[in-house]
């Protein structure tokens, strides 16, 4: 039941967001015709231009067929690449997804082993320091980040390379050069967020330290650490994955920059080029996708959390 | 407690410092940033040119306080904007109908759900870019955050006993967010004011790094980062450093201020 309600509740956001993008895209001032036509841009030629894409139809004509068209998939084509935007995103997302599922399950596990440090130790000396380390990072901007590990590790140590996916001089760079060029990217993801991440947690800890059941199991003779591994962890997980959720476009806004930085070929990095070069149906589609992936990761936020404690589903 | 007032010390006085250097600096140091000496190109620094030269043998200390007059300029007016966006959008949505605040709520939802940069993007790809078109788009995106905290704040206080007194005895919608609600959120107001102004700052130096922001011959610290991480390949780590070094302090000093103030309020 509460599962239904919540898939509704998504389609609905869908339903806005693409609403919500097209408006945006269509009421703005400024528009493709010029970008297209560039310096060249006469009366004549923009409206000529808007007559072949169909931009001189009424709005509400306009956004009918564009649901029409996304409902069949069909989302245009790149004015850059002339190619269908469906397939060319496709094998950018692929990057991105592999990009982002390394460097957030990183970030989790190692922001779930400081936020336990944390939250054991509360204010002595090593969570302090945990809590330094988190305040500084979070104030760093990630191009900050890259352009120094970049600095120390690949024009300084030549231990990594400093952008792209594999090693251009090589005919198949195979998955060994795939994994070193994440190293850079995913660590500075990495850097961006397990600060934010891990004081959440940390802080989910040591509240739940501090509750009676806690107390009740070590007066029963329960070990510290079977208390911290099987109750604790498990009780400030659910906090932790409905963070994750949301810090989504948090997250994202940072992989933005990051995917440009090192020059990483996923959705990012072609918004950032697709931007650069005013590929509106590029664009359009990328910022779609990105709200879609923003919705689809809330929701299953929410099931897993469903799953980490039944009474979230009767909330 | 404390430890709060130091970090709210640290935090304004590290703001005052960057705010000085923004606008005071480029009086103080009157070298012009766009001045070309090619004999110097990309050197290190000397007494000179105390943070050295760019590729095309620019001042980088001048470049760095005409870049910080440039990110101050459009990201605090930016920061006002979008507090006064989110403050009547979130009074609008507490004190309106509630199918008034279910929509507009809704609709909140949905945009907070967009990672803000990737609709900064798509803008900063449709409209021609300048000092103030960058102020009204960083304004129009960094304010649902802040409306949804006025929203809760303001159903929160809505049922209380002083707002029911004067809703008896006959206040008006707008004399009750002016004389009553304002003056109880202030504190919050005050907190997520200052995290805004780092916001904007980020944003715009993000944008900016991406070829989005500020645009030529004007320069950002957010720029001057792009174009020394161009040639990074020759190691300038004197012209990476700095604007680097500048914005982390500026969000920085949001993020202590912000806190401390958040912590004072608590404490209280």
């Amino acid at each position: 039941m509460i599962v239904l309600r919540r898939l509704l509740s998504s389609a609905v956001s869908i339903f806005i967001l693409v609403t919500l993008v097209f408006f945006m895209a269509h009421l703005t001032p400024g528009g493709p015709a010029f970008s297209i036509l560039g310096q060249k841009a006469t009366p004549q030629s923009v409206a000529a231009l808007n007559a072949r894409l169909g931009l001189n139809t009424p709005l509400l004509a306009q956004y009918g067929i564009w649901w029409w068209h996304l409902l069949q998939g069909r989302l245009g084509y790149s004015y850059l690449l002339n190619r269908p935007v469906g397939a060319l995103l496709w094998s950018y997302e692929v990057n991105t997804l592999v990009f982002y599922a390394v460097a957030i399950s990183l970030s989790t596990v190692l922001a779930i082993l400081l936020g336990l440090a944390q939250g054991v130790w509360h204010g002595r000396a090593p969570a302090k320091l945990i809590g330094a380390f988190q305040l500084g990072f979070y104030a760093t901007p990630p191009f900050f980040t890259a352009a120094i590990l970049v600095l120390v590790f690949a024009v300084g140590l030549h231990w990594l390379p400093a952008s792209g996916i594999g090693n251009p001089r090589l005919a198949h760079p195979g998955l060994g050069s795939f994994a070193a060029h994440l190293v850079l990217p995913v660590v500075t993801v990495m850097l961006l967020t397990v600060p934010m991440l891990s004081r959440y947690f940390g802080e989910a800890v040591h509240e739940e330290l501090g509750k009676d059941y806690v107390r009740t199991a070590r007066a029963k003779g329960v070990g510290f650490t079977a208390i911290l591994f099987r109750h604790v962890l498990r009780n400030a997980l659910r906090p932790l994955v409905t963070m994750l959720g949301l810090s989504f476009p948090y997250i994202f806004t940072g992989g933005v920059i990051v995917e440009s930085v090192f020059n990483y070929p996923g959705l990012g990095w072609l918004l950032w080029r697709s931007a650069l070069s005013q590929d509106y149906p590029v664009l359009i589609a990328i910022v779609l996708l990105i709200g879609l992936l923003t919705v689809l990761g809330n929701l299953l936020a929410d099931l897993v959390n469903g799953l980490l404690d039944p009474r979230a589903n009767y909330e | 407690m404390n430890r709060g007032r130091g970090g709210l010390t640290a935090g304004v006085s590290l703001g005052a410092a960057v705010l000085a250097l923004g606008f005071i600096g480029p009086l103080l140091y009157r070298a012009d940033p766009y001045a070309i000496h090619p004999a110097h190109a990309l050197q290190g620094p000397s007494l000179a040119f105390p943070l050295g030269t760019d590729e095309l043998g620019r001042d980088g200390l001048a470049l760095l306080l005409s870049g910080g007059q440039a990110t101050l300029e459009v990201a605090l007016p930016a920061a006002l904007l979008a507090f006064a966006t989110g403050l009547a959008y979130g009074l609008l949505a507490g004190l309106g109908p509630g199918w008034l605040d279910k929509i507009l709520m809704r609709l909140l939802d949905v945009v907070l759900a967009l990672p803000s940069l990737v609709v900064l993007i798509f803008f900063a790809a449709i409209v021609p870019l300048n000092n103030t078109s960058l102020v009204l788009l960083l304004g129009f995106i960094a304010w649902p955050g802040l409306a949804r905290l006025v929203r809760n704040e303001v159903i929160a206080q809505r049922g209380r006993d002083f707002i029911l007194a004067a809703q008896q005895s006959g206040a008006g919608v707008f004399y009750l967010a002016r004389v009553h609600l304002l003056r109880v959120i202030a504190p919050v107001l005050v907190v997520n004011a200052t995290f805004l102004v780092g916001d904007t700052i980020f944003a715009l130096s993000a944008l900016s790094f991406l070829g989005l922001g500020v645009q030529p011959p004007q320069v950002s610290w957010g720029s001057l980062m792009q174009s020394a991480l161009d040639i990074i390949a020759l190691a300038p780590w004197w012209l990476i450093l700095p604007p680097g070094l500048l914005i982390f302090a500026s969000l920085l000093a949001a993020s202590l201020t912000g806190q401390g103030l958040l912590r004072r309020g608590r404490g209280r």
